[in-house]
C-alpha cells in the first residue's frame, strides 16, 4: 500500500511526517506543474473550481509514479470541497486507473467510519503512536507556520532578493529532518535565528494582507507567489489563513491571531451568515486588517469558487465604507503570471501613496472612480 | 407597506408560499414578474462576473424592484432539510440583495434553517408576521393558508402542469400529454421554468410534439431510492431532486431521453453532472444532453442542438419507419 495525498502548501511535511514517523509506505506526488495543472483541466469537469482540477493532477501524477491509495478530506459543508473526493474517484475510475480512495470525514456522525479506515491506513501500528505521530507532525506544522509567518513579515526588508526565500526553504529542511520534541525546539531556536540573520535594510514598507480561498492561499505554486511577489515589492504581508488554524477545529486561530467569532463580528455589518468556506472570513478578516491599519488587502480566489464569489460580491462595499483598496485575484488554468505582476506591482504603489498621503496629513479617500 | 419580491431564484419554488402569506398580513406585495431583456441586462452590469446566470437574474429583479417598494423580501435558506444545505449562494443571497441596493431599501430576510430544529423555523416565520401585524392568530392563519397553497402548486407541478399555470391556479397547459416521445427536462426550478434565459424550451418542445417531464415529475419514492444508492450521500437540497430525477429517469427509462439544464458556472451542477453521466453510462440509461446556458448563449445554437437531439431521439425509438420514410423520399 503506497499512499498519496494532493499537495496544499506545507502538508507534504505535515502528513509526511506522520508516516515518516509511523514507518508507512508513502509517496509524494511530484512537485506542482504546468504538467499537473494539463492534466487536471483535461480530466476534470469544466467549471468545477480550480482546487479540483490541481489535486486531480495532483493524484494522476501520484498514481503513475506508483501510489496505490489515494487519501482525501470529504465532508458535508455548502462549498464543493465536501465532494471533491467522491468526483475525483469517479474521474479516476473512469480514466482507467487502479486505486482506492480513502475519503476521511470528520463531522460527527462520521468519527467512527474514520476511525476504521485511519485504522486500515495504519497498517497494524499500534494507535498510540498513531496519534503520538499526528501530534508531533502538528507541532511541525504550528513552527513551519509561524515560521512562513516570520517570512512574510520581513521579506520586505531583504537587502538582496530572494534571501528570506532561501533561508526559509532551508528552515523547511531544518524542520523536515528533526525526528523527536527535543530537536523541533533546538530547530526552532536555530530556524528563527537563521531567519532573522538575513540581512536586512531599513526601507518604506507598506501594510498589506492576503485573504481568499485557503487552498490558493496557502498554495505559492497555484496563486503564483503572490505573497513572494508582494513582499519583493516592500509589503509587509500578513495572511488571514494558515494550515495550523485549518487544521485546528477550535476556532482560535493561533497564528492568524484572531479568533472565529472576532471575525464573525467584523464581518457583520456586511455578511451575517456562513456561506461555506472562506467566504465570511475574508470579509471578517478584511475589516480586521482595516482595523488593524493595513494599507490595502488582496483577495485570492479560484474562478467559480462559490463562497468567495459572494464574499466578491460585498467586499467592494466593504472597500468603499472603509476607505481599504482591495485588489481581487480569480485565478484558474488561464491566469497569466505578468498579469498578475502587472497587477500586484500597481497595488502596492497605490498603497503606499495612500500611506504617504496619510502620513503627510493629506485627503486620501477614495474617489469616486475608483 | 409594499414588499417586493423578486422573481428570480426560489421565486421559482416558494413565490406562491411567499405571495400569499405576505398578501394574507396585509401587505401590498409588488412581484418583478418575469425575466425580461432588461432585467437581464441591469443584474449582468451589476452583478459580480463570477456569479452564475440565475444570480444575476435575481440581481435584475432586485433592481427593478428597487424603486418600487418599502422593502424587499429575500429569505436566506440554509437547509430546507435535516443534513442538508442550499447553495452557498442562497445563503448569502439576502446580503447580495442589501449589496445590489446599497442600503437604499431594507431587506427582509428571515432565516430557514431546518438544522437547528423546527422551532427557529417557526419563530423566524412568526416574527416576519410581527413585522405586519400584532395579531398573533392572523400570523398563524396566514402561515397555515399560505403552506396549503404551496402544496396545492406543488402538487400541480407534480401531475405535470407548467410553472405559469400551476401558479395561476389554471389546469391548461400540461406538459405530458401522452405523445409519442417523452423527455425529461431536468434541472433546478428556476433553470428550467424561466422562460425567457431557456428561450421558452418547454414550449418549444411541446410544439416540436415532445412530451415533457420534469424533475417535479418524477416520484418522490424513486428519487430517494436512488439516492440511496449512492456512495456518498449529495449533501445539497436542490442537487438532491435534480440528480435523483435523472438517475430515476435513466434507471426506469421513465423518459426517452433526459436533457440536463446546467446554467454557467453553477458550482454544485459541474460535480453532479460528472456523477449523473457516469451512473447513467453504467445503467446503459438513456441519451443525455447537458445543456449549459448563460447570457450569451444565442438562440439559433441553442435551437439546434435541441433539434438535432429530438430528432435523434425519434430515430432511436422508432427505425423501422423512418427507414420506410427515407426510401420514400
Amino acid at each position: 500500500m503506497r499512499i498519496s495525498w494532493p499537495h496544499m502548501g506545507s502538508l507534504e511535511f505535515v502528513l509526511g511526517s506522520v508516516f515518516e514517523e509511523l514507518g508507512l509506505d508513502y509517496l509524494l506526488p511530484p512537485p506542482n506543474s504546468q504538467r499537473t495543472l494539463e492534466l487536471g483541466t483535461r480530466y476534470g469537469p469544466e467549471f468545477a473550481c480550480f482546487p479540483l482540477k490541481t489535486t486531480l493532477g495532483n493524484f494522476i501524477e501520484a498514481l503513475e509514479a506508483g501510489a496505490d491509495t489515494l487519501i482525501m478530506v470529504s465532508g458535508r459543508g455548502p462549498c464543493r470541497f465536501g465532494f471533491y473526493a467522491e468526483t475525483q474517484r469517479r474521474i479516476l475510475e473512469d480514466a482507467g486507473y487502479d486505486f482506492r480512495m480513502v475519503m476521511l470525514e470528520f463531522e460527527p456522525g462520521r468519527i467512527p467510519a474514520t476511525i476504521r479506515k485511519l485504522g486500515e491506513l495504519k497498517q497494524g501500528r499500534p494507535w498510540r503512536s498513531v496519534v503520538r505521530a499526528i501530534k508531533f507532525a502538528l507541532s511541525k506544522a504550528y513552527l513551519i507556520d509561524r515560521l512562513e509567518q516570520q517570512a512574510l513579515h520581513q521579506r520586505c526588508l531583504d537587502r538582496e532578493r530572494g534571501a528570506t526565500t532561501k533561508a526559509l526553504e532551508r528552515c523547511y529542511r531544518m524542520v523536515w529532518e528533526a525526528d523527536s520534541y527535543a530537536a523541533l525546539r533546538r530547530v526552532e531556536e536555530e530556524a528563527f535565528e537563521l531567519l532573522r540573520s538575513v540581512p536586512g535594510e531599513e526601507r518604506e514598507t507598506v501594510k498589506i494582507g492576503i485573504v481568499g480561498e485557503f487552498y490558493l492561499v496557502l498554495e505559492p505554486f497555484f496563486n503564483l507567489g503572490v505573497e513572494e511577489q508582494l513582499g519583493n515589492l516592500g509589503a509587509f504581508v500578513e495572511r488571514s489563513v494558515y494550515l495550523t488554524d485549518w487544521l485546528r477545529p477550535s476556532g482560535n486561530n493561533p497564528v492568524a491571531g484572531h479568533h472565529d467569532r472576532e471575525v464573525e463580528e467584523a464581518a457583520r455589518p456586511y455578511l451575517t451568515h456562513f456561506v461555506g468556506g472562506e467566504g465570511l472570513r475574508s470579509v471578517g478578516a478584511t475589516a480586521l486588517y482595516h482595523r488593524l491599519g493595513f494599507d490595502g488587502v488582496v483577495h485570492v480566489m479560484p474562478f467559480t469558487c462559490m463562497p468567495e464569489t459572494i464574499a466578491k460580491s460585498i467586499l467592494p462595499r466593504v472597500s468603499r465604507d472603509l476607505g481599504i483598496p482591495v485588489l481581487f485575484l480569480v485565478i484558474d488554468e488561464m491566469t497569466g503570471k505578468a498579469g498578475v505582476a502587472t497587477r500586484l506591482e500597481a497595488f502596492v504603489d497605490l498603497a503606499r501613496f495612500r500611506r504617504r498621503s496619510r502620513e503627510a496629513g493629506l485627503d486620501y479617500s477614495l474617489q469616486p472612480a475608483f | 407597506m409594499r414588499v417586493g419580491i423578486p422573481g428570480g431564484l426560489l421565486y421559482y419554488r416558494y413565490g406562491k408560499l411567499w405571495t400569499s402569506f405576505l398578501e394574507a398580513l396585509g401587505a401590498e406585495v409588488v412581484e418583478s414578474g418575469e425575466t425580461t431583456r432588461s432585467i437581464l441586462n441591469s443584474g449582468v452590469s451589476k452583478a459580480e462576473n463570477e456569479s452564475c446566470l440565475p444570480v444575476k437574474v435575481f440581481y435584475g429583479h432586485v433592481l427593478a424592484l428597487r424603486e418600487k417598494v418599502d422593502a424587499i423580501f429575500v429569505p436566506r435558506l440554509v437547509s430546507v432539510k435535516k443534513g442538508t444545505h442550499t447553495c452557498p449562494k442562497m445563503l448569502g443571497l439576502p446580503d447580495l440583495a442589501r449589496a445590489a441596493v446599497e442600503d437604499k431599501v431594507p431587506v427582509i430576510a428571515p432565516t430557514i434553517n431546518f438544522q437547528e430544529g423546527m422551532w427557529a423555523n417557526y419563530r423566524a416565520v412568526y416574527s416576519l408576521g410581527r413585522l405586519f401585524t400584532r395579531n398573533p392568530f392572523r400570523i398563524l392563519r396566514a402561515g397555515l393558508d399560505a403552506w396549503r397553497e404551496h402544496r396545492l402548486y406543488l402538487e400541480r407541478l407534480t401531475l405535470g402542469l407548467d410553472h405559469r399555470s400551476a401558479l395561476k391556479g389554471e389546469a391548461e397547459g400540461l406538459l405530458c400529454e401522452g405523445r409519442e416521445l417523452r423527455i425529461g427536462v431536468i434541472g433546478h426550478h428556476y433553470n428550467v421554468y424561466d422562460t425567457f434565459t431557456t428561450m421558452s424550451l418547454l414550449d418549444r418542445l411541446g410544439s416540436m410534439g415532445v412530451d415533457v417531464v420534469t424533475a417535479d415529475m418524477v416520484p418522490e419514492e424513486l428519487k430517494e431510492r436512488e439516492l440511496k444508492r449512492l456512495p456518498k450521500e449529495i449533501y445539497w437540497s436542490y442537487e438532491r431532486e435534480v440528480a435523483g430525477a435523472i438517475l430515476a429517469c435513466s434507471r426506469y427509462r421513465l423518459v426517452d431521453g433526459i436533457i440536463f439544464m446546467i446554467s454557467f458556472p453553477c458550482g454544485p451542477d459541474s460535480i453532479i453532472r460528472v456523477l449523473c453521466e457516469q451512473e447513467n453510462r453504467r445503467l446503459g440509461g438513456v441519451p443525455m444532453l447537458s445543456l449549459v446556458i448563460d447570457e450569451h448563449t444565442g438562440e439559433g445554437g441553442f435551437l439546434t442542438r435541441i433539434e438535432a437531439f429530438v430528432d435523434m431521439l425519434r430515430r432511436r425509438k422508432n427505425p423501422v419507419a423512418l427507414r420506410k420514410e427515407a426510401v420514400a423520399v
